[in-house]
C-alpha cells in the first residue's frame, strides 16, 4: 500500500519517453561493451581450443637475416634461443639440426635418372606435420625416410619435368620411388636406400630423422660444431604483433606470409577497440543521462518528498522505493543486451561451424562477470544518485 | 519519555521584547510523556516556531531542545524519521496534506509509513465520528479547510506516539466539531499513555491540561 501511494506521489512526474530512451541507450551501450569483450573471448578461444589449434597455431622457421655484415655468422646463440622460448607468444621451440656431412642422392631406376649432392635437416617430431610412424631410423633400417617440401614436388612437376621431358609425378608415386642415398665419411662412402614418406608445407627443408643426422654427423667425423642457425617456433597466435616486433628487434627473419594474420589481427583489434570504446562512452553518457533523469524526477516531486520526510518517511525508505522504481528497468536493459548477445553468439557458432571454425555456443564467463559488474555498477550509481538528491 | 527545553531562543525572535517575558523562551522546561500541555499566545509570538523546533523542523535557535536527553539538533535523518514514525505525531497549522491524494490516501499513507497499529475499519469509524466519512474518497484539495483540518487530525492519530503536537488544530472547526475532535484525540492519547502539546490563540477547556504556559 505504501508503495502504491508513493508511486502515485512520485511517479506522476516521470517522463516515460525520456525514461525509455535512456534505457534503450543504456542497453545499446551495454551490448557494445559486451560484444567487444565476447569477440576478444571468442578470439582467444580460437587460439587456445584444441579443436581449432591446427587451424590457427603456426610454425615459424626462424633464422638471422643474412646480409653483408653477418655472412658466415648466422649462429643463433643459446641466450637468444632462451629469450625466444620465454616470449609469451612462444608455445615451444625446436632446433633444426643440419647435416654436417656430404651426401648425395641418385635414382636407382633408369626411368627417372637423377643425381644430386644434397643436405638434410632434422627437427623434433612434434614439429612435423606429417604423421608417419615410419619416420625414424637406425643403422639396420631398410631405408632412410625423408620428408620433402611440397614446393619441391611442384617445382619438379611444373618446371623441371617439362623442361627435361620427364613424366610428372603424383605424391603417391613419389612415395613409391626408392633412391640411393650416399653419405661420405672418413671410412669412405656408405649408401642407403631412401624413400620419401611425406610431403610437408610446414618446414621448407629436406627432413630426415634426428637419429640419421646424428649418425651421419658422427660418421663424417666433422669437427664438433653444434651451432644452431635455424629453429622452429611453434606459436599459438601467429597474428600476435609482438612476434613481428621481436623478430625485428633481434634481426631475425621468417616466412612473412605466415605473419599475415598479425595484419588481420590489427584490424580486428581496432574494430573491437572502437566497439568497446563506443560502448564505454555510451555507457558513461547513459549513466550521466540516467543520473540526470533521477535528479529531474526527484526535483519534480521535491515538495512531495519534503512533506513525506516531514511526516516521518525515512530518506532510506524513500531511497529504497526509488531504487525499486529505477533499478529493475536498468536490469532489464542489461538483461536484454545480454540476451541479444547470447542469441548472436549462438547464431555465430552455427554460422562458423559450417566453415569448420568452432566457437562456444554460450557467452564466456568473462562476459558474464562483466554483466554482473555492470549490474553492480548501475546499482551503485542509481543508489548514490538517489541518495544524493533525496538528501539534497 | 520527555522533552526538555534549555534556554531556547529562536533566532528570528531573539530581538523581540516579548521573549523576555515568555514562559517558554529562555526558560528551562521539562514535559513528560502523559502530560497535557497548553501553550497560549497571540499571533506572532512564535507558536508555530515552537512546534517546528520541537518536531525537529527548525534548527535556527540558541539553547537546547532535548528529547530523551538527546539534542534534537544533532539527531541524524534516520533517527529523526524513527521519532516521527513512532514517538511524535503532529497536526500542522497549515495542515500539509497531499493535494493530489484523496483524504483516505492521506490518512492511509501515515498509517502504513510504519507498522500499522490502526486497523483499516477504524479509519472509517473515526472518520465517521469526525463527520468526514463522506469526503474520504475526495481529493483533499477539493475538501473545505475545516474538512482538511479533520483529515489532518485523523492522519495524526494513525501512528504510535508518545507526544502529539497540535498547532492550532481546531482553528476552522465549529464548537461541536472541536469537542468531538478533542474527545477523539484525548481517547487516542490515553490509549497510548501519550502526552499532548497544543498551541492556540486563546485559553480553552478542550483537554484537562496539567501544564498551561504563555509563550
Amino acid at each position: 500500500m505504501l508503495n502504491h501511494l508513493l508511486k502515485k506521489l512520485i511517479r506522476n512526474h516521470s517522463g516515460i519517453i525520456r525514461m525509455i530512451t535512456s534505457r534503450i541507450g543504456l542497453g545499446i551501450a551495454v551490448f557494445l561493451l559486451l560484444t567487444a569483450i565476447q569477440i576478444q573471448s571468442n578470439y582467444h578461444f580460437l587460439l587456445n581450443s584444441s579443436n581449432n589449434k591446427d587451424s590457427i597455431a603456426d610454425f615459424l622457421v626462424i633464422n638471422k637475416i643474412l646480409d653483408n655484415n653477418n655472412l658466415s655468422n648466422t649462429k643463433l646463440d643459446q641466450d637468444l634461443i632462451n629469450e625466444i622460448a620465454k616470449q609469451p607468444f612462444t608455445e615451444s621451440v625446436g632446433i633444426l639440426t643440419p647435416s654436417r656431412f656430404k651426401a648425395s642422392i641418385q635414382s636407382i631406376s633408369d626411368r627417372f635418372p637423377f643425381y644430386t649432392d644434397i643436405s638434410f635437416e632434422s627437427v623434433p617430431s612434434d614439429f612435423i606435420d606429417v604423421k608417419n610412424d615410419q619416420f625414424s631410423w637406425d643403422p639396420n633400417a631398410a631405408y632412410v625416410p625423408v620428408i620433402v617440401p611440397n614446393m619441391f614436388l611442384d617445382i619438379y612437376n611444373f618446371q623441371f619435368s617439362i623442361s627435361q621431358n620427364l613424366p610428372q609425378l603424383t605424391p603417391a608415386i613419389v612415395k613409391m620411388i626408392v633412391f640411393k642415398l650416399t653419405v661420405y665419411g672418413k671410412n669412405g662412402p656408405i649408401s642407403f636406400n631412401a624413400k620419401i614418406v611425406g610431403l610437408s608445407d610446414r618446414i621448407s627443408s629436406m627432413l630426415v630423422p634426428v637419429e640419421f643426422i646424428r649418425w651421419g654427423n658422427n660418421y663424417a667425423e666433422t669437427k664438433s660444431n653444434n651451432e644452431v642457425s635455424r629453429l622452429v617456433l611453434k606459436t599459438n597466435d601467429p597474428s600476435n604483433a609482438a612476434i613481428v616486433s621481436f623478430l625485428k628487434k633481434y634481426n631475425l627473419s621468417t616466412n612473412t606470409e605466415k605473419l599475415r594474420y598479425s595484419k588481420y589481427r590489427k584490424v580486428i583489434d581496432a574494430v573491437v577497440a572502437i566497439a568497446g570504446l563506443t560502448g564505454v562512452l555510451m555507457l558513461v553518457f547513459a549513466l550521466i543521462i540516467f543520473t540526470l533523469f533521477i535528479q529531474l524526477t526527484i526535483s519534480n516531486c521535491k515538495q512531495e518528498i519534503i512533506l513525506l520526510i516531514t511526516l516521518g518517511a525515512a530518506p532510506k525508505q524513500l531511497s529504497k522505493f526509488l531504487l525499486r522504481q529505477f533499478y529493475p528497468g536498468n536490469l532489464l536493459s542489461i538483461g536484454s543486451a545480454t540476451l541479444l548477445l547470447i542469441l548472436l553468439q549462438y547464431g555465430l557458432k552455427i554460422f562458423l561451424e559450417k566453415q569448420l571454425i568452432f566457437i562456444p555456443s554460450a557467452i564466456s564467463w568473462i562476459t558474464l562477470i562483466t554483466v554482473g559488474a555492470l549490474s553492480f555498477l548501475l546499482w551503485i550509481v542509481t543508489k548514490k544518485a538517489i541518495q544524493k538528491h533525496i538528501n539534497a | 519519555m520527555h522533552f526538555k527545553l534549555n534556554n531556547v531562543i529562536p533566532a528570528i525572535l531573539a530581538d523581540r521584547p516579548s521573549v523576555r517575558i515568555s514562559g517558554i523562551w529562555g526558560q528551562a522546561i521539562e514535559w513528560k510523556k502523559g502530560d497535557f500541555i497548553k501553550i497560549t499566545a497571540p499571533s506572532g509570538t512564535g507558536k508555530t516556531t515552537l512546534v517546528h523546533l520541537l518536531y525537529g523542523l527548525r534548527k535556527d535557535y540558541s539553547g537546547e531542545v532535548l528529547y530523551e536527553g538527546k539534542n534534537i539538533q544533532l539527531i541524524d535523518s534516520s533517527e529523526l524519521a524513527n521519532l516521527r514514525q513512532l514517538h511524535w505525531s503532529i497536526v500542522f497549522q497549515d495542515l500539509r496534506l497531499f493535494p493530489n491524494l484523496t483524504a483516505r490516501e492521506n490518512i492511509e499513507l501515515k498509517r502504513v509509513l510504519q507498522n500499522p497499529i490502526v486497523r483499516v475499519e477504524q479509519i472509517e469509524e473515526m472518520a465517521s465520528q469526525l463527520g468526514i466519512l463522506s469526503i474520504l474518497d475526495q481529493q483533499s484539495m477539493h475538501c473545505s479547510y475545516g474538512e482538511q483540518q479533520r483529515v489532518s487530525i485523523l492522519r495524526a492519530l494513525m501512528q504510535p506516539f508518545d507526544f502529539i503536537i497540535l498547532d492550532e488544530p481546531f482553528s476552522h472547526l465549529d464548537n461541536a466539531n472541536k469537542k468531538i475532535a478533542a474527545a477523539l484525540i484525548e481517547a487516542e492519547c490515553k490509549k497510548r499513555s501519550a502526552g499532548l502539546i497544543i498551541t492556540d490563540l486563546d485559553k480553552d477547556e478542550h483537554f484537562d491540561y496539567q501544564v498551561s504556559l504563555n509563550l
